[in-house]
């Protein structure tokens, strides 16, 4: 069932097209992440969606209602932001129970459901505290719980994590993860970091110069990308393309396409029948090495298989593992 | 820390002292002057205090000229014009700030447009429509500017510190339902205090000191403010510096105590209270 659909969505600021006929449907309790480069239209989705934009033209749908020209606060949705706007003069406990004093709700009520919020998220015992004496991460799970005590139809998250240290980040993720299993609600996160993507989403909306260029479960998009913006946006290291005159030491490529392959696919097994290059630079990432090769490829190998700079390798591509995109259009094209 | 800003750092205190000496020395010419005898001439040389100290410059001014009459009605002039003029410049700024793109370029066009028209040019048009409403000799013309902020300064000063705020929390209260002027209240105004205290304080100090406007519009004696009440001294008796100084000394008691009173809020930036009421 769809929670939350958007069909046909335009919006413009000035002469920039940021949202063009952008269709996105969110299923019920599915957590579905919008993801795409700085100024793709992401945010500008959210807010299209939270009310607190108005759509040049299409619809949106929350619930089954069609809420295009309702008010921000008819709509039902709930909205984490970047700089969590959390109201400084208020406690965390005040910060939470907001949306329930404005809209009048008893107050043994608002107290009994802050506390129930609050201790969803793990704050509470900040509940007396202003936001100016919490962490980072502290301030992002009240925002959250700000969000959860309205049992609202829809959460719209925009780049919560964004503004916390690596560490936290990705204490947070899983955290949020765990969350949205807990509560079983329909969430869309919108972000800009497609690690953050293929780890939260049951789905992941790749968003490009406001439109959709594909929707579907992490690993779909990460083996099956439909065109060459979407192969390249998610991983990385990003994945390595070649043109069919470099392409053909390894693979018969047609004309007019580009050969695509993912860094943990370029073998360097040192294979008698694989083409000879030399290793440039080894960045050393964990568990994990990236090894920039002459021929213009970037393999990931396992760190304790990483060989020295400046030696000369065995490299081999298999047709099974490599991509080819039509190289006009970026559309993907089979292997014929 | 950098040598530029340690330099600076050694000379902030003299540099304050010096410009705190600078403002002090009038009002020390002021307060001794007022303690020398009824009559007695300007001293030919700055001295500390006056020989002999006296008060009776105080009582000779009480009875030249109604100064505590004056002096209240300058109390309940400016009491009817700081809050509306704190109240209506504020909403003016806050609307400002919630206006997008070219709406709100416009008002704040207008804000400095309005801003450069001299008070004096509209004396004759102002008097002309406070006349044809039959409201001259009221105080109602020395407060009806209130109405509008009192000056596109303050509106301005509003709008720029609204501005400062996080537009994300007026977007999260306006998700929750929360209506402007509620927003206004509870968000915008308690994170502004110093600003509010700021505006307070100069409508305060132009209602206070405003001369031109009691002289236009008020003819009975009875409703003049203090500006008035000086300049009525200072024909009856000219030459007499004592009684105008303490005269002036008056005058300017309550705008320093005011300022005693409000600079703490510039100094300790108390956010206020949510809905618990902490």
């Amino acid at each position: 069932m769809t929670s939350l659909g958007v069909e046909g969505a335009r919006k413009h600021f000035g002469g920039v097209q940021a949202l063009d006929g952008v269709d996105l449907e969110a299923r019920d309790g599915e957590l579905l992440v919008v993801v795409g480069p700085s100024g793709c239209g992401k945010s500008t989705l959210l807010r299209c969606i939270a009310g607190l934009e108005t759509l040049d033209e299409g619809t949106i749908r929350i619930a089954g209602r069609d809420v295009t020209r309702e008010r921000p606060a008819a709509r039902n949705v709930s909205m984490v932001f970047q700089s969590y706007a959390l109201f400084p003069h208020f406690t965390v406990s005040e910060n939470i129970g907001f949306g329930l004093v404005v809209r009048e709700v008893r107050k043994s009520e608002v107290v009994s459901r802050v506390a129930a919020s609050a201790e969803l998220v793990g704050v509470s015992h900040l509940l007396a505290r202003r936001p100016a004496e919490l962490s980072g991460g502290e301030r992002q799970r009240v925002a959250l719980a700000r969000a959860l005590v309205r049992d609202p139809d829809a959460f719209l998250l925009d780049e919560p994590l964004s503004n916390l240290d690596a560490g936290m980040r990705t204490e947070m993720r899983t955290e949020l993860r765990r969350l949205h299993r807990r509560v079983g609600a329909t969430m869309l996160y919108v972000t800009h970091d497609q690690v953050e993507a293929m780890t939260l989403g049951d789905r992941i909306a790749v968003l490009d110069a406001g439109k959709v260029r594909q929707v579907g479960e992490p690993d779909d998009l990460y083996r099956r990308p439909n065109d060459r913006f979407v192969a390249e946006f998610l991983g990385s290291p990003r994945m390595n393309f070649l043109e069919p005159d470099r392409a053909a030491a390894f693979l018969r490529v047609p004309d007019g396409t580009i050969l695509g392959i993912r860094p943990e696919h370029v073998r360097l097994d040192g294979d008698a029948d694989g083409a000879t290059t030399r290793v440039e630079l080894v960045e050393l990432a964990g568990s994990d090495a990236y090894v920039h090769l002459d021929a213009g490829l970037v393999a990931r190998v396992p760190a304790d298989e990483r060989p020295h700079e400046g030696a000369e390798v065995q490299l081999r591509i298999s047709a099974g593992d490599a991509h080819l995109f039509d190289r006009a259009t970026g559309a993907r094209l089979p292997w014929t | 820390m950098r040598a530029g800003e340690r330099s600076w750092g050694g000379w902030r205190q003299p540099a304050a002292i010096a410009v705190a000496v600078a403002f002090l020395l009038p009002f020390w010419y002021l307060a001794s002057g007022s303690l020398r005898e009824p009559g007695a001439p300007p001293p030919r040389a700055p001295e500390l205090l006056p020989r002999p100290l006296s008060v009776e410059s105080y009582d000779r001014a009480f009875e030249l000229v109604d100064l505590g009459r004056y002096t209240l009605n300058s109390l309940a002039v400016a009491a009817l014009t700081v809050p509306p003029a704190v109240l209506f410049a504020s909403w003016a700024g806050f609307a400002i700030f919630l206006l997008t793109g070219r709406a709100r370029a416009v008002l704040i066009g207008l804000s400095f447009a309005a801003l450069m028209v001299p008070a004096t040019a509209l004396l004759v048009p102002r008097f002309a429509i406070f006349r044809a409403l039959g409201l001259t000799d009221t105080w109602a013309p020395l407060v009806a500017p209130a109405l509008l902020g009192l000056s596109p300064f303050y509106v301005l000063l509003f709008y720029w510190s609204f501005r400062r705020l996080p537009r994300e929390l007026f977007e999260a209260a306006r998700l929750e339902g929360m209506a402007p002027l509620a927003a206004w209240r509870r968000l915008a105004m308690p994170l502004v205090r110093p600003v509010t205290v700021a505006v307070g304080l100069l409508a305060f100090i132009a209602s206070w000191g405003n001369f031109l406007d009691p002289l236009i519009y008020l003819f009975d004696s009875d409703l003049y403010t203090l500006p008035l009440g000086l300049r009525s001294l200072a024909v009856l008796d000219r030459t007499n510096y004592p009684i105008l100084l303490a005269a002036a000394v008056v005058s300017t008691a309550p705008v320093v105590l005011v300022f005693a009173v409000a600079q703490r809020f510039f100094l300790h930036e108390d956010r206020g209270a949510g809905w618990l009421g902490r």
